[in-house]
């Protein structure tokens, strides 16, 4: 079964807007015939510049939105099925941009137990799995802290530890790095790669950084609410001209190598590291 | 100065105060507030100073912090025994001068209503003292519980009070940020009267209300996605449990009650010798 699986998935909202001559409303198009495939344990970016429609897309897997046309399914729940709402939060968690917005409690565990205290969990279980989700991100030492007195990275971490202790098959995030420092974005970052790998848990990664985006499994591109762009991160980036064209940057070492390239040096066009640059550079050399 | 502002006032030590269940505090310092009211002569407040003077010693909070508490509230304590001193009637009149007469009935008076007045708020902090905000808050929805079926909201209050508590040192950071923010472009928010003052908040107000509102946007989402849908089917990690100790607590408040209103009594039908 598929983790998650969109057909046809559209949004349309209409907005209102006070004109001189009354309110007009105007009929806004954010997600339109997107078919989306994604296996268990995979990591998936989802790129595209603001208002493009990636955080919509976002909040039809947490069922936090309901699709206008097409189905969305979790895990094989039809997320327009209200019985099932409970189930697909339960499975698909969420991880919001701003830290300090998406904290409930005045105390880090409480925080995390939040979660698994409105699914009804015995009192017992929630307690193991809240030490579990904090030993997980790695801060069992600041169970008793106050979230104010915490980093941006922490926060986004005890963020992350709440939607763990519930026990998801799959985290979508939302842009969870926007708002940190870099000190804190390669936290995340760690903590969320650390997950997929070792935890199996499909990560859905909404992001505009490519230095993130190149870590996926896959990429979808997503740009005025099509999916324009999906594959590997190397077939992707490759097609530097198209990506600028939907507002996108490329990381800078394959932008690096698609200069040179230009220049008629001969480097591989799927240039996604630091490392990977060294290589080609060190080869080139001893070519020559 | 904003971050001088400290929010809830719990003093962190272990104590066997501190470990007490959150509904007995809450119980006792009402019972004790109460019973403050039935106190008529000397030796009962003489009696209750006592038993407070002892939980004070056992709650291991330096006094210090108690009479903070006093601090805010002196005028109102002047103001209360300045009435009581010149407005009470009675027949020892010792000095009259206008409107303003001194008995002796008022001075006795005004001692007792002071120190209820301080013993009541030293009393109640005592109790935000031991007990954490979630502590609190969580007892507090335990009392309320009862009144659940007529319509009285109890886990949504304490869920308000929990993110109130929680979203304070937040806001308090935006207010400092968005006060610079106009400082920078030449707002002044320290001259001029209270009036002027008053207006120069309105460019603080207005940025912060609607980050709140946004705020509250959000936070709903996030409580959403985390499965939120009020406290039906819903359980807690700390649970409240009663202990041994809590029932010796809940023995001593009952005799302390007994006894203030034994010599409530004794008062009556001896009033020359209490």
């Amino acid at each position: 079964m598929k983790m998650v699986k969109a057909e046809g998935l559209s949004y349309a909202y209409t907005r209102l807007t006070e004109t001189d001559h009354g309110t007009e409303e105007k009929k806004i198009t954010a997600l339109e015939q997107v078919d989306i495939e994604i296996e268990k344990g995979e990591f998936i970016v989802v790129l595209g510049h603001n208002g493009s429609g990636k955080s919509t897309f976002a909040k039809h897997i947490n069922a936090l939105l309901q699709p206008t046309g097409g189905t969305l399914w979790v895990k094989g729940m039809d997320t327009q099925q209200e019985e099932k709402v409970w189930d697909i939060r339960q499975t698909a968690g969420m991880v919001f941009q701003n830290p300090d917005n998406q904290l409930v409690a005045t105390v880090v565990e409480e925080d995390i137990a939040f979660g698994p205290e409105n699914m009804g969990i015995e009192p017992k279980e929630i307690r193991r799995r809240v030490d579990d989700a904090l030993a997980t991100v790695r801060m069992s030492e600041f169970a008793a802290y106050t979230p104010s007195k915490l980093s941006g990275g922490q926060k986004q971490r005890i963020a992350i530890a709440g939607v763990l202790a519930m026990k998801p098959d799959c985290i979508v995030l939302d842009e969870p790095t926007a708002m940190l420092d870099p000190v804190g974005r390669k936290e995340v970052m760690e903590t969320i790669e650390r997950l997929n790998r070792e935890e199996g848990i499909t990560i859905i990664l909404i992001t505009h950084y490519m230095d993130e985006a190149v870590r996926g499994d896959r990429v979808y591109v997503i740009d005025d609410g099509h999916l324009v762009m999906q594959g590997h991160p190397k077939e992707i980036f490759a097609q530097v001209e198209t990506l600028k064209g939907y507002g996108l940057d490329v990381p800078q070492v394959t932008e690096t190598a698609y200069l040179l390239r230009k220049e008629g040096i001969d480097l591989p066009g799927d240039i996604l590291t630091i490392e990977e640059m060294v290589g080609a550079l060190c080869q080139l050399k001893s070519a020559i | 100065m904003i971050r001088d502002i400290t929010i809830g006032q719990y003093y962190p030590v272990d104590s066997p105060i501190h470990r007490l269940d959150a509904r007995i505090k809450l119980g006792v310092t009402f019972l004790f507030i109460v019973t403050l009211f039935l106190v008529n002569s000397f030796t009962g407040y003489l009696f209750a100073a006592a038993c407070m003077a002892l939980v004070i010693r056992a709650s291991k909070v330096p006094l210090k912090f108690m009479l903070k508490g006093l601090k805010s509230i002196m005028i109102i304590i002047l103001f209360t025994a300045f009435i009581n001193l010149f407005m009470t009637r009675g027949e020892h009149v010792l000095w009259h001068w206008g409107f303003l007469t001194l008995t002796v009935e008022g001075i006795l008076m005004a001692i007792k209503m002071c120190v209820r007045l301080v013993m009541l708020i030293i009393g109640s902090s005592l109790l935000t003292l031991t007990t954490t905000p979630i502590q609190l808050t969580d007892a507090i929805e335990y009392v309320l519980r009862p009144f659940k079926r007529i319509g009285v909201p109890a886990h949504e209050i304490a869920m308000m009070m929990t993110i109130a508590l929680r979203f304070i040192p937040t806001l308090l950071d935006e207010t400092d940020k968005i006060m610079k923010a106009q400082q920078a472009r030449g707002a002044d928010f320290d001259t001029g009267n209270l009036l002027q003052k008053a207006k120069s908040l309105i460019p603080i107000l207005v940025p912060l209300f609607i980050s709140a509102f946004r705020r509250a946007e959000e936070l709903a989402m996030a409580m959403e996605a985390r499965c939120y849908h009020g406290d039906e089917h819903r359980t807690r990690m700390k649970e409240m449990k009663m202990e041994k100790r809590d029932y010796r607590a809940m023995t001593i408040a009952c005799c302390y009650t007994l006894a203030i209103f034994g010599l409530r009594f004794a008062a009556k039908v001896f009033p020359f010798v209490i």
